[in-house]
Formats: structure tokens, sequence, C-alpha cells
């Protein structure tokens, strides 16, 4: 393994657990009851590549960012940027770690601070891990910059409201940037914008990796997005990865049951296509996180469910190579009979 | 028809309009050169300026447009649920079953509102009233419009939501909002407008609050309740693969402007606006071959009070010439009423020249190639 090439960031058995009663007695109560936002996670990030990180609301993909950058505590588990034990450092640590780390988030208008022009939003990383103590030069890096995220120079001392959302989201990505990260982790980054603004903002940040080589862990709900921009994808459920590969084989032959009825679920915008294509629909809501099913998480939804399934939990095993899948019947599309009724 | 006062009078001589015939030469729903100006102090916002349709029975149509581009305001004003002032109607009409929704009174548009045109709003949460269960909310309705009593009301109520696929609907019927999820709360919220039966169904983002796989059973569930009732729907909203998947008709929205109005068919595989063809270009290709890069639409949408000159897209639009930013472009229409509001739709050449491929025109050339090579193959031999 010696030649293998060292993963960016290495994230093992990584796990998030909230506590459902607050106050001291209830939370450590033995049988306090829990919500189990992300169970058993475990991915790497290779350098320069895109990692997508897809699944419906409440499926924990956010928590997992957030718990790599340690916005969040993970209760268990590795997190390792380039061989270092993130969970292990302390604050000193830390700050140099999000030089190599930073955060692009969902909304473009709670991220911002009202009160600071975008020149300041801009320059403030640098500021904190004084990189260009001289101000000249720092003004000038940051026109620079606005500049590449396609923004006019000239509004270095506007306000955010001054921005629409899609200039916003630049503003968001400009202060990412600011310090050349490594790894930047994308939290919902287009999925407040019109499909017009989107498409402009995904350009970017696709130019942006060409150019600076920067990782991006893209999580987002929208599976054409993700498809999109990633190299490789991860499907959520229930605070646990169901299957991940690279996007083509994902998207061509998803092995497992909840990856193919998410995938039958997105309209495709060509009436040709769409009607004559069969469809998967699900039945129910995802169960709750604070009980979730025994066995698979998925079985109480899944079609092709069996007596298995239900107490006995599938692990996530290599299927072909680097395409991860679990499911106890995971093979390429295992819904046969696409017709599932209401 | 009846004099001053006499309103109570009015409400029980009430005939209900979805039961009158449609009259001869007149649509279900027809709305003409409709505008809507908000007066603000900032000045006159034109938040919907010209929209025109029509609509029948059994059929979608899917109202598609960036936010802020006058496709929900569309349909609060034939709802009559635009507060005026600030609003103001400076134009058009609304004309359902060939009589003015616009010129009614409000006594008799409650009339209509539930019971001939209803409307499911996006979020199910702010739409619901948390402090009343879920069958006095349904039955509402119902005991307006029907004179239903409380108990038939409850009964009926029950049946609606077990139509709407909501388990154990004797007991949910009791609950309040906040013990439903959202896509339960979609469906109690389809289950209401659907109470009263009504002709025309308003969907405003319906399923954008919902995730993939609740939103394909919410489709299901509207296009299902749809060939049963026969009804009509207004379905609005920014996602083309959900207006692929239900609409008849698409209507095309750009800053308060319908810029493209045809059958789904002509709107997807013939589209003969650039805003059309800037908004195909913009969503991801779902392709497992090869990824094709995304064309963006440059800049953004334009303000509503200080509206350009001229084409209201001419500033973000690829092709615009000097016509385009000093003059408003006429709305052009195909012998099937396909209509395009662009001072270059009529021009074939123009058009072929620059709208998207689409997965027919890719099978055409496929074919074409095909026809050219074995007519090669054939020379040869």
């Amino acid at each position: 393994m010696a030649d293998a090439p060292k993963p960016l960031l290495h994230v093992e058995h990584l796990c998030k657990e909230f506590p459902v009663e607050s106050g001291l007695i209830a939370s450590h109560m033995k049988n306090a009851r829990k919500v189990h936002a992300v169970n058993d996670v475990s991915f790497d990030i290779m350098p320069g590549e895109t990692f997508g990180l897809v699944g419906e609301s409440g499926c924990g993909k956010s928590t997992t960012g957030r718990c790599i950058m340690r916005l969040t505590e993970p209760t268990s588990g590795l997190v390792e940027f380039e061989g270092k034990d993130v969970g292990k450092m302390n604050k000193r640590e830390l700050k140099a770690l999000r030089r190599d780390m930073q955060f692009i988030f969902q909304d473009p208008y709670a991220s911002l601070n009202p009160r600071m022009t975008i020149g300041e939003i801009i320059s403030e990383p640098l500021i904190i891990h004084n990189v260009m103590p001289n101000a000249d030069e720092r003004i000038a890096f940051v026109r620079e910059l606005l500049d590449v995220v396609g923004l006019n120079p000239e509004h270095i001392n506007r306000y955010p409201h001054e921005f629409s959302g899609g200039q916003r989201q630049r503003v968001g990505i400009a202060r990412a940037f600011a310090l050349r990260p490594k790894l930047i982790i994308c939290d919902e980054p287009v999925s407040a914008l019109d499909v017009s603004i989107q498409a402009q903002v995904l350009n970017l940040l696709t130019d942006l990796q060409k150019e600076y080589g920067t990782a991006y862990l893209f999580i987002a709900h929208d599976l054409s997005v993700v498809q999109h921009i990633s190299d490789r994808v991860a499907v959520m459920y229930l605070g646990s990865m169901m299957e991940y590969s690279d996007w083509r084989s994902l998207y061509a032959e998803p092995c497992h049951p909840y990856t193919q009825s998410l995938l039958s679920a997105v309209p495709i915008p060509d009436p040709d296509v769409q009607h004559s294509r069969k469809r998967i629909i699900l039945k129910g809501d995802p169960p709750s996180p604070i009980e979730p099913p025994s066995g698979c998480l998925f079985h109480t939804r899944c079609p092709i469910a069996q007596a298995r399934c239900s107490s006995e939990t599938p692990q996530l095993r290599e299927i072909a190579p680097g395409h991860f899948c679990s499911c106890h019947f995971a093979e390429p599309n295992p819904i046969k009979d696409a017709s599932i009724e209401l | 028809m009846f004099g001053f006062g006499r309103k109570k009078k009015q409400a029980t001589d009430w005939v209900d309009l979805k039961t009158q015939p449609v009259p001869e030469g007149h649509h279900l729903l027809e709305v003409n050169d409709l505008k809507m100006y908000f007066h603000t102090q900032d000045g006159v916002v034109k938040a919907v300026n010209g929209v025109s349709y029509t609509l029948d029975r059994g059929e979608t149509l899917g109202v598609v447009g960036e936010s802020g581009s006058g496709k929900s305001v569309t349909s609060l004003t034939i709802m009559g649920l635009i507060d005026m002032p600030p609003g103001k109607i400076e134009g058009g009409d609304v004309l359902y079953r060939g009589r003015s929704l616009v010129k009614m009174t409000e006594e008799e548009m409650e009339h209509i509102r539930g019971n001939d045109i209803a409307m499911i709003f996006q979020d199910p949460m702010t739409s619901l009233n948390p402090v009343y269960t879920i069958g006095r909310q349904l039955s509402e309705g119902m005991i307006l419009h029907r004179g239903y009593s409380k108990q038939q009301a409850l009964q009926r109520s029950i049946e609606l939501l077990q139509m709407v696929g909501i388990p154990n609907a004797e007991q949910r019927v009791k609950d309040y909002p906040h013990e439903f999820s959202g896509g339960m709360r979609q469906r109690v919220m389809i289950a209401m407008a659907l109470a009263c039966d009504p002709d025309i169904l308003i969907a405003d983002e319906p399923t954008t609050a919902l995730d993939v796989t609740i939103q394909a059973q919410i489709i299901e569930l509207m296009q299902k309740m749809q060939e049963e009732n026969g009804n009509a729907i207004i379905m609005i909203t920014h996602d083309l693969g959900v207006v692929a998947d239900i609409a008849d008709k698409i209507m095309v929205m750009y800053a308060g402007q319908p810029v493209e109005f045809g059958t789904a068919e002509e709107i997807f595989y013939e589209p003969i606006h650039p805003y059309t063809w800037g908004l195909n270009r913009s969503i991801p290709d779902p392709v497992i071959d090869e990824k094709r890069p995304l064309t963006p639409i440059k800049g953004n949408p334009p303000s509503l009070v200080n509206a350009p000159a001229g084409c209201a897209f001419s500033p973000r639009c690829p092709y615009a010439t000097d016509l385009c930013r000093t003059e408003q472009p006429p709305t052009y229409v195909t012998e099937t009423g396909h209509y395009s509001r662009c001072h270059y739709a009529h021009d074939a050449s123009f058009v072929s020249a620059n709208a998207p491929e689409t997965s027919r025109t890719k099978t055409m050339l496929d074919h074409a190639a095909d026809a050219v090579a074995a007519a090669q193959e054939g020379g040869e031999a």
C-alpha cells in the first residue's frame, strides 16, 4: 500500500448522536432517547476530487460535513486530515486546520454578516490567519478575488444586502477560497438559487477547482446537480451510508434499492423520457431517526425486503471495484418490477 | 342580479358556476392580457404584465419561471387574493366559464374560492392552522359551500383523507397539523382543496418543500385525483422536471411577462424563445456517458420597477440586437397557438441555428446520419 495515493481526508466510523431530552440528568440517563444523526459513516476524499453526498432532508449529510470540521463535535469515530487526527486537535491546531479546510454555507442571506462590507468579509480569513499583514496588499488581493468569482471589484465597499442571492453566494465562495484551502465543504451551496443562477455558481466552482486543485465535499439533495459536479457520490439514508461509487456506475447501475428508487423519483425535464420510463414510488415517510428500524434501515420502505432484512444489518461491502453498497441483495438495479403502486 | 343590501338572499340563491355549461366560444378559464401592478414607495412594480392563456377541464397548465417572475402573483390575482391597494389590476380580464372574476364582488368571489377554484400552497406548515384539528379545517369549506352539517362534513373529511392515502383516517382526522409529516400535510392540503370538487386546482410549488421520493408520491396523487375528477390543474413550479412530468401546456414567465406559451411538446422540443433555451441549457443533463458543461444565462433578473426599455430579457440574452434593447417585442403566435415574445421568433433560421439540442433532434440527427451512411454504403456497393 506504500505507493497508493494518500487520501486528503479520511473518515472512519463517524457517529453523531443528539440527545432528545435536554437537561443534565435526562441526557445522562442510560436509556435516554437519542437522535442517531450520523451512524457509522466511513469514506475518503482524494486531493482535488469532488465527493458528492446526497440524501433526503434529515439523513445526516449536513451533520457529517459539520462533524468533519468540528463545527459539531462528533460522538465517536475518526476524522483524519492529511494523516492528522482532527478529533484530537486543540484550539490552535484547529485554527491551523481551518486554513486548509473551509466551508460554504447553504443560505447566502444568513451566512454573511450584514454589518460588514464584502471587502471586510472576504479579508477576514486573511486577517485571522495573518496571511497578508499589509492592508494595501490585502485589498488588492480581495479585488482580484472578486474578479475571479465574477463580481465587480469596484463593489468592494458594498454591503451584502446590495447583492442578489447568486452574487452573495459568490461572496461566500470568494471568502472560502481566500486562503487557498485544500478542501472545501460545500453544504447545499446552490439549493437556494434559481436554475439560471445555479448553473453560474456550479460552473464557477468547477473552474476554481481546475485552477487551484481544491477538493470538494459537495453536500446536496439535488441528484442531478450532484451528478454534474461529483467524481464520486455517496447516498445517505437515516444517518447511514447506503451506497457509494464513482458517479457513472452509481447513476447507471445503482445497486441499492434506495438509490434506485431515489433516482427514479427525480423527474427528468424531457417529456418523452419522463413518460416512458418506469418509476418506483416509495410508500410512506422515512422512519424517525430516534427509533431507527432494526436490521437494514431501509427495510420498512423497501419493495424487495425479505425477512432477513429486518433482523440482520447489512454491512457496506465492495460489490465491484470501488463500488460499495450496504444491501443483502445488492446487484445492478435490484428492483426488477418497477411499477409499485402508491 | 339582485339589488344591494340583499347579501343573505344572494347567498342562498347562488348557483354554483361549476354546474353551468361553459358558454359557446369560451374556455373553462381564459386569462386575457392580465396586468397586476403594485404601487409602492419605490415606484410601480409590474409584477404581472400581460399574461394570457386558456385552460379546459382535464388539462394541466405548467407555469415555470424563476423567483420574482410573477408566477404566483398571477394565480393570486385570479383568486382575488391580492390586497388592493397596494395592488391594482391595470388591465386585462379573467373569465371563468364566461364570467369575469375580476369584476365580481367579494361576496361572489367567496363562492368561487374553494368551491370552483381551489389552491394548494407551497408550505404546508404555514398554510394549515396549527390550533384547529385537521378535521375541522377540512370541514370548513364543505359547511360553507355545500351546507353540510358538522357531522356530514366530518364523515366526508374521513373519506377525503382515505382518498389521499392517509392511513387510519378515522383517528387522524382528530389530530393537529404538527402531528403530521411534511408529505402528509401536503396530502391534507390536497384533500382540503379537493373537498368541494373544484373545477380548477391551482398548485403553487406544491412539492418544492418536499423530498424527491415524497414529491413523486404527491405528483402521482394529483394525477390520480385529476383522472377521477376531471378537474384542471395549474401547476406553478420552477422545476422543469415536474412540468415535463405532468403538464399539457406550459407558460414560461420572465419578469412578469409570459415569454413563451405552448403545449409541453412545443416548449420542450420546439422552443422559440431564447430564455426557454437558456433555462434548458442551465439544467444538468441526466446523462451517464459524458458530462456536458452547463451554459448559464448571464447576469441577474431585472428589477420589476425599472424594467429595461426594450425586451425584458435583452440584457441577458446572448442574441440581443439594438432592436431588442429599444423596442418591446410583439407577441408572435403560430397556427397552433404557440406564442413567444421575441423579435426573432418568426425567423425559422434564427431559431434552428440557436435552439438547444433535444432528445428528439438528437435521434433525428442520428437517423439522418444513419441514412447518409446507408446511402453511401449503397453507393459504394
